[in-house]
C-alpha cells in the first residue's frame, strides 16, 4: 500500500561499534571503562545489577542449602525448596512461582565442567582424595542405596563430592557478589557513585577487599564434622573461584540446546574447551526466551526483581513490556563488561600509574592477553545506549 | 432476500461515494466495516433458511429485465453457491477490518471494496449467463483500481496485466454464452443444461473450449497464470486476501456451474485431458513456488496448484469428488487468505518478504511468534495435514477422483506433498533460525545485528486468529458444509449421466 510522506520509521536493526584488540588494549592500560559512560548505561547497570543481587541472594542460599543439607542425597527432589517443606511452598514451586534455581545449577555444572584454577586443583589432589574417602566411608555405612552403589562405581560419590564443593564454593562467591551488587545500587542512591568509571571502581574495590576471604566447606554426617573444602587447602575468593567463576561462565560457557549445540556434529565446536567462546560476554541476547537458552531463566529471575526505575526506562524503549527480558540481557551484558572490567583491573600485576618500563610491559603483556579475549566478544553493546 | 446481498453493498458503495462532506478515514472504515459485517449477518440469514436438502436453487427472485436480449433479473441459490457466498462475505469483511494506514482516498478504496463484494454475491446468485457475465464483469475494474492506485511500486504493470488477461477471459466467456444462444436458436440465458444437448458436439466442444479458456485465466490455470503472481506481489494486503480467498473462486464456481453444468456431454468428453491439465497445472504451481524467494509470490503460485484439485475434481465429476471442490473451494479461500494477511504482516513489520533476507521471525520477544504460529498452522493447512481444512478437501478430491483419473491424482498427491516442500521452506527460512531482516553479508556483523521490529498488536492479529479458527472448525466439524452442499454436488456429479439418459429416452434431440 502506497504510504504518504510521514516521520521516517525508525531504522529495524542497530549495529554497535566493536573496538579492535589494539583499541581494547589502549582502553584497559588507560585505566578507561569499556563501557561508554552515559546516564542510560549506568541505570541500566547499577539497576540491572541491584536485581541480579537479588537473584544471587537467593541462587546462594540455595547452593549453599544443597551442598550441605543435600549432601550425597540420590533423590533430592526438594533442593530448591531451601528446607521448607510447607505445603504454601511447594504450592508455589509446584506452579513455578519461583526462582529458577536450576540457572545456578547450570553455571556451577559450568564451573565443574571447564575446572580451572585453585579450586579445580585442590578437587583433584590427594588431600582431597583422603577426605572424600573418609566422608565415603561414613556416608556409605548410614546408606545402604550408596553403600551398593560406591562399589559398582568407585568415583561416583567422589564426583558428586567435587560437584558438591563446586556447589557451596559457588554459593559463597555469590554471597559476596549479591552483596556488592546491592551495596552498589545504595552507592548510587547515595550519590557516590554517579557515572561509569565510578562504577567500575566501586566493584573493583569491593572484588580486592574480598579478595583474600577464604574459601572452606564442611558437611555434617551422623554429628561428626568432615571437611571437604579445608581452611589448610588455602583457597580464596578471588584467585580460587571468582578467576575461574568468570573463566568457566563470563568466558568459555557452555554451548547450549538452541543455538549451537547441533554444530557439534559438524566439527563446528571446538574440543579444546579452552577455546570455547559460549559465556556471558560472547552471547546473543536475541534469542533470550527461546526453548534450551539456559540464560532466559536468569533473565525470568531478574525480571521478578525488576527495579521500579529501570522497568520504566525498558518501557520506554522498543517493544516495552514485549521484549522485557531481551534488554535485561543486554544490560545484564554490560554489566558483565563492568564486572570484567573490574575484575580486570583488579588483577593488573603492577599498578597502571607505574613508570618501570618492565612494570609497564608486563601490564601490557596482561591488557594483551585479555584484549586478544574481549576483542571477539559482544563488544557492540558497549556503545549502544538502548 | 438475496436481492439484499447485492443492495447492501451497492447502496453502501454509492452511499459513501455519495456523501456530502469531507469524512475522516477511520469513519469511512467504520461505516464500510458496519455494512460489510451487516452482509455478512444477512448472508447467515440466508443460510439459516437455506434448506440443505434441496439440491436445486432455492430462495429465487426473479423478474424481467431486459426481455428483448433474454437479461433476466434471476437470482437463487444453491448448495454451490451458498459456502461461496459466505467465504465472500466472510472474507470482504476481513479484507476490510485490516485495511490500515490507507494514504489515500479512502471513500474510494471502501467503496470498491463494497462494489467488488456485491459484485462477486451477484455473479455466484446469478441464474441467468448474462446476468451473471454482468457481475463477473463488475468486479474486473475495481480490483483493477485497487491494485493501480494502493499497490506496490510496480503496480502499473501488474494491474494492466490483470485487466488485459481478465478482459480476454471476460471476453471469451461472454462469446460462449452468445454462442450458445445463437446455435441453439434461443435467446433464454437460463442455466439449462438440456439446451446444449441440442448442439453437435462439435460445437459443444468450441463453445466449452472458449469458456474452459475464460474461466482457467480466472482461476487460473497453467499457462493462463502469469498475471496471479504479478497481481498478488503488487497488490496491498486486503487485496490480496480477496484475490485469492474470493475472486479466483468465480473462475473455479464458472468451471463447475457452466463449463459442466452446461455442457455435461462435452464435458464428460474431455474430462480426461481435463484431468491431466489439472495434474500439470498442481506440479507447476507447486514447482514454481519451491523457486521463488518472494513469500508473497510463493503464496500465489501455491494458489495455482491448489486451484488445479478443483479441475480434477470438476474432471472426475463423481459425487465425492465435487463435494471435495466445493470444500476445497471453502478451505483454499480461508487458507490462502489466512497465508496473505499473515504475509501482510511479517512485510508491515519486516519491510520485506524476501525468504533469503528474513530469518528467525519466531523469535519469543523480538521477532513475530503469534504470527509465525499462526503461519505454521496456515500451511500445516495448506499442505494438507489432518485436522485442519486442507486434509478434508484434499482427501475428497483425491478419494473422488483417483478411482475415474488414477494417474492424475497420483500425480496431484505429489503436488500436495510438494505443497509440504514449499511451505517448509517457507517457514524454515523466515521463522527458524536467528532473527535476522537484513541481507547476509558478514558472518560475525550478521551475528550481532540488533534487530528492532515493531511488535503485533493484537487488533492486527485478530483477523489472522478468526479465519484460522475458521480452518481448524472446518477440519474438525467438515460437516455443516458437507451438508449444505452435498444433494447439490451430488446431482451435478450425475448431470452427464442424466443427459446421456435422457437422450437415450428420446427426451432430447
Amino acid at each position: 500500500m502506497t504510504a504518504a510522506p510521514r516521520s521516517p520509521k525508525p531504522p529495524l536493526t542497530y549495529n554497535g561499534g566493536m573496538p579492535g584488540r589494539d583499541d581494547l588494549v589502549e582502553t584497559l592500560l588507560a585505566g578507561r571503562t569499556l563501557l561508554a559512560d552515559t546516564p542510560d548505561h549506568l541505570l541500566q547497570v547499577v539497576d540491572v545489577l541491584e536485581s541480579y543481587g537479588e537473584v544471587l541472594d537467593a541462587y546462594s542460599i540455595n547452593l549453599i542449602y544443597q551442598a550441605e543439607k543435600q549432601f550425597l542425597n540420590p533423590f533430592p527432589v526438594f533442593r530448591f525448596l531451601d528446607g521448607d517443606h510447607s505445603p504454601a511452598k511447594i504450592w508455589r514451586h509446584l506452579i513455578h512461582d519461583r526462582i529458577n534455581f536450576e540457572y545456578a545449577e547450570y553455571c556451577q555444572k559450568a564451573m565443574l565442567w571447564h575446572g580451572t584454577g585453585g579450586l579445580d586443583a585442590y578437587l583433584d589432589s590427594e588431600a582431597f582424595a583422603v577426605n572424600c574417602a573418609a566422608i565415603v566411608a561414613r556416608k556409605t555405612g548410614r546408606d545402604p542405596l550408596l553403600a551398593a552403589l560406591n562399589p559398582l562405581f568407585p568415583q561416583f560419590l567422589a564426583e558428586l563430592i567435587r560437584s558438591a564443593a563446586t556447589t557451596h564454593a559457588l554459593g559463597q562467591f555469590w554471597r559476596v557478589m549479591s552483596d556488592l551488587f546491592i551495596d552498589l545500587a545504595r552507592a548510587e542512591r547515595d550519590g557516590q557513585v554517579n557515572s561509569i568509571p565510578t562504577l567500575v571502581t566501586f566493584l573493583k574495590d569491593g572484588l580486592v577487599a574480598a579478595a583474600g576471604a577464604p574459601i572452606t566447606y564442611a558437611v555434617e554426617i551422623g554429628g561428626d564434622r568432615f571437611w571437604v573444602l579445608p581452611p589448610e587447602a588455602g583457597l580464596s575468593f578471588l584467585a580460587d573461584v571468582a578467576v575461574p567463576y568468570v573463566e568457566a561462565v563470563f568466558l568459555r560457557g557452555t554451548p547450549f540446546l538452541g543455538t549451537v549445540s547441533f554444530n557439534a556434529q559438524a566439527q563446528q565446536i571446538s574440543p579444546d574447551l579452552a577455546k570455547f567462546t559460549y559465556g556471558a560476554l560472547y552471547a546473543d541476547p536475541l534469542p533470550t526466551m527461546g526453548s534450551g537458552i539456559p540464560p532466559s531463566l536468569l533473565m525470568q529471575d531478574m525480571y521478578r526483581h525488576l527495579p521500579e526505575r529501570l522497568r520504566q526506562w525498558y518501557l520506554g524503549v522498543t517493544r516495552g513490556e514485549g521484549d522485557m527480558r531481551v534488554k535485561i540481557c543486554m544490560s545484564f551484558q554490560k554489566a558483565m563488561f563492568c564486572v570484567t572490567n573490574a575484575a580486570i583491573a583488579g588483577t593488573f600485576p603492577h599498578p597502571l600509574s607505574g613508570t618501570d618500563p618492565a612494570q609497564r610491559e608486563a601490564n601490557r603483556t596482561y591488557a594483551a592477553a585479555w584484549a586478544e579475549r574481549l576483542c571477539v566478544a559482544r563488544t557492540d553493546c558497549l556503545d549502544d545506549p538502548g | 432476500m438475496l436481492s439484499a446481498l447485492l443492495l447492501i453493498p451497492f447502496a453502501g458503495a454509492l452511499g459513501l461515494l455519495c456523501w456530502p462532506g469531507d469524512l475522516a478515514t477511520e469513519r469511512i472504515r467504520r461505516a464500510a466495516l458496519a455494512l460489510l459485517g451487516l452482509q455478512l449477518l444477512w448472508s447467515l440469514r440466508v443460510l439459516l433458511a437455506f434448506d440443505p436438502s434441496e439440491a436445486g436453487m432455492q430462495l429465487q427472485e426473479s423478474f424481467a429485465w431486459v426481455d428483448s436480449i433474454g437479461l433476466d433479473y434471476r437470482l437463487g441459490v444453491d448448495g454451490l453457491a451458498m459456502p461461496l457466498v459466505l467465504v465472500n462475505t466472510a472474507l470482504t469483511l476481513v479484507s476490510g477490518i485490516c485495511t490500515r494506514d490507507l494514504s489515500q482516498r479512502p471513500r474510494l478504496y471502501f467503496a470498491l471494496l463494497l462494489g467488488i463484494s456485491g459484485a462477486v454475491n451477484g455473479a455466484f446468485l446469478s441464474e441467468n449467463l448474462l446476468l451473471f457475465f454482468l457481475f463477473y464483469e463488475l468486479e474486473l475494474i475495481p480490483l483493477w483500481l485497487l491494485i493501480s492506485i494502493w499497490g506496490g511500486a510496480n503496480r502499473g504493470y501488474a494491474a494492466t496485466k490483470f485487466l488485459i488477461f481478465t478482459a480476454v477471459s471476460g471476453v471469451l466467456i461472454l462469446g460462449a454464452f452468445l454462442g450458445l444462444s445463437l446455435f441453439t436458436g434461443q435467446a433464454d440465458f437460463s442455466i439449462t443444461p438440456v439446451t446444449s444437448a441440442q448442439l453437435g458436439m462439435g460445437t459443444q466442444l468450441v463453445l466449452l473450449g472458449a469458456l474452459l479458456i475464460g474461466f482457467a485465466i480466472k482461476i487460473p490455470l497453467v499457462p493462463f497464470h502469469t498475471w496471479l503472481p504479478d497481481a498478488h506481489t503488487e497488490a496491498s494486503t486486503p487485496v490480496s486476501v480477496l484475490l485469492a480467498g474470493v475472486l479466483l473462486k468465480l473462475g473455479t464456481y464458472g468451471l463447475l456451474r457452466f463449463c459442466l453444468g452446461l455442457f455435461p456431454e462435452a464435458w464428460a468428453l474431455l474430462s480426461p485431458w481435463l484431468a491431466g491439465w489439472a495434474a500439470v497445472s498442481v506440479l507447476y504451481g507447486s514447482l514454481a513456488a519451491i523457486a521463488q524467494r518472494d513469500m508473497k509470490r510463493m503464496v500465489a503460485y501455491s494458489s495455482v496448484g491448489h486451484m488445479g484439485y478443483i479441475l480434477l475434481a470438476a474432471a472426475a465429476a463423481t459425487p465425492v469428488s465435487m463435494l471435495g471442490a466445493v470444500f476445497q473451494m471453502v478451505s483454499h479461500g480461508l487458507i490462502s487468505a489466512l497465508l496473505f494477511l499473515l504475509v501482510g504482516v511479517v512485510y508491515r513489520k519486516t519491510r520485506t518478504r524476501d525468504l533469503e533476507v528474513l530469518r528467525g521471525l519466531l523469535n519469543p520477544e523480538r521477532g513475530l511468534p503469534f504470527t509465525g504460529t499462526l503461519m505454521i498452522l496456515g500451511v500445516m493447512a495448506s499442505a494438507g495435514m489432518p485436522g485442519m481444512a486442507g486434509f478434508i478437501s484434499e482427501f475428497l478430491v483425491f478419494r473422488g477422483s483417483l478411482a475415474a483419473f488414477p494417474l492424475a491424482t497420483l500425480l496431484c498427491m505429489v503436488g500436495s506433498g510438494l505443497t509440504a516442500v514449499y511451505f517448509l521452506l517457507l517457514v524454515n527460512r523466515a521463522f527458524f533460525g536467528r532473527l535476522a531482516v537484513t541481507p547476509p553479508g558478514d558472518p560475525v556483523a550478521d551475528a550481532r545485528l540488533e534487530v528492532r521490529l515493531p511488535g503485533v498488536a493484537l487488533r492486527e492479529t485478530l483477523p489472522a486468529m478468526a479465519l484460522a479458527t475458521g480452518v481448524i472448525a472446518l477440519g474438525l466439524v467438515p460437516l455443516g458444509l458437507g451438508r449444505v452442499s452435498e444433494q447439490t454436488t451430488t446431482a451435478m456429479a450425475q448431470l452427464p449421466a442424466v443427459v446421456a439418459g435422457l437422450q437415450a429416452g428420446g427426451l432430447l434431440p
